[in-house]
């Protein structure tokens, strides 16, 4: 064989190139498209909800944790103006009791001596 | 399907997988259009003509360019180049496979009928295709890819070289020993082929 020979072979076989099938381009096409990353769009974004009143109310006071602790101390405070626990009223009596002498020692005197003497 | 014609034939293969990357619809059917075929085409003449092969290197090297279409970097290496270099590492495994199954010999070269008075053209160009195939089949590995690149696929030798990673000498190298292992390959079938003596 001469070259011109297996040239002519070569150009013949670039004449006939295989072509794909349909078939075959049909799953390279479908591969890229399952495999395509997707762009974002405007479109296909979800729009956050805008927060109602409540949720606004409560993010306020700190979200749940200072609800809790401003009903806790809401309903402590409740209990004690309307049932006086009796621990709290024997501490009260104890130091403001009827019959317990005050003894005022007055340890500077009132502006008010000094201006009547002039 | 009409995937024939390429609307986009301005834009390069470089800019189009990063508008893929970026989801454009359009990227992923010109870039199947434009590169599917060029894969198949150089897969089927590295793996002797066998066409179910040749479709499955195809899918698996478009695949490839796929998943790494998000890091590509543009500028850095030419896509076809990049695609060549997969098709070939992609051959070469399933024909070291295929050695490992069996040994491929001149001896078990298609029998070639006589070149009687009534051998139509197609037929005979048939034969010489079967005769180049088997021939390529007999090369060893490098010289294949080189012969099948520069003379069937019309590369360049820098682009070959690129594709091979050696030196561009190496694949003037690599095609002349080609060409000259395969005239010596077929030189017995010369006259069944229809080429003339003496020529």
């Amino acid at each position: 064989m001469t070259d011109t020979d297996i040239d002519d072979l070569f150009a013949m076989a670039r004449d006939e190139t295989p072509k794909p099938s349909a078939a075959l381009m049909e799953r390279v096409l479908a591969d890229g498209q399952a495999l395509q990353p997707r762009a974002p769009s405007p479109l296909r974004a979800k729009i956050a909800p805008q927060p109602g009143f409540w949720s606004m109310l409560l993010s306020a006071i700190g979200g749940g944790g200072g609800l809790a602790g401003l009903t806790t101390a809401t309903l402590a405070g409740l209990w004690i103006g309307f049932f006086q626990p009796s621990s709290v009223s024997a501490m009260t009596d104890v130091i403001w009791s009827e019959g317990a002498a005050v003894d005022l020692v007055e340890l500077i005197p009132s502006y008010d001596d000094f201006l009547t003497e002039g | 399907m009409d995937m024939a014609c390429d609307p986009d034939a301005d834009l390069t293969d470089d800019a189009l997988l990063v508008l893929y990357a970026n989801g454009d619809p359009m990227a992923v059917r010109v870039l199947t259009a434009r590169l599917t075929p060029r894969a198949l085409a150089y897969a089927a003449r590295m793996l002797g003509g066998d066409r179910a092969e040749a479709e499955d290197v195809t899918q698996e090297a478009m695949l490839r360019l796929w998943r790494i279409a998000p890091d590509w970097r543009q500028g850095e290496a030419k896509v076809s180049t990049w695609l060549y270099r997969v098709v070939t590492n992609l051959c070469t495994d399933r024909l070291r496979k295929r050695q490992s199954r069996k040994a491929v010999t001149l001896d078990e070269a298609p029998e070639i009928e006589d070149g009687h008075a009534g051998v139509e053209a197609g037929l005979m160009e048939r034969d010489r295709m079967a005769a180049l195939n088997h021939a390529l089949e007999t090369l060893p590995e490098r010289q294949r890819q080189a012969v099948v690149l520069r003379h069937i696929e019309g590369l360049t030798n820098p682009e070959i070289a690129d594709i091979m990673e050696i030196g561009v000498e190496a694949v003037e190298s690599l095609t002349a020993r080609g060409k000259r292992s395969l005239a010596a390959a077929l030189a017995g079938q010369k006259q069944e082929l229809g080429y003339e003596e003496g020529r």
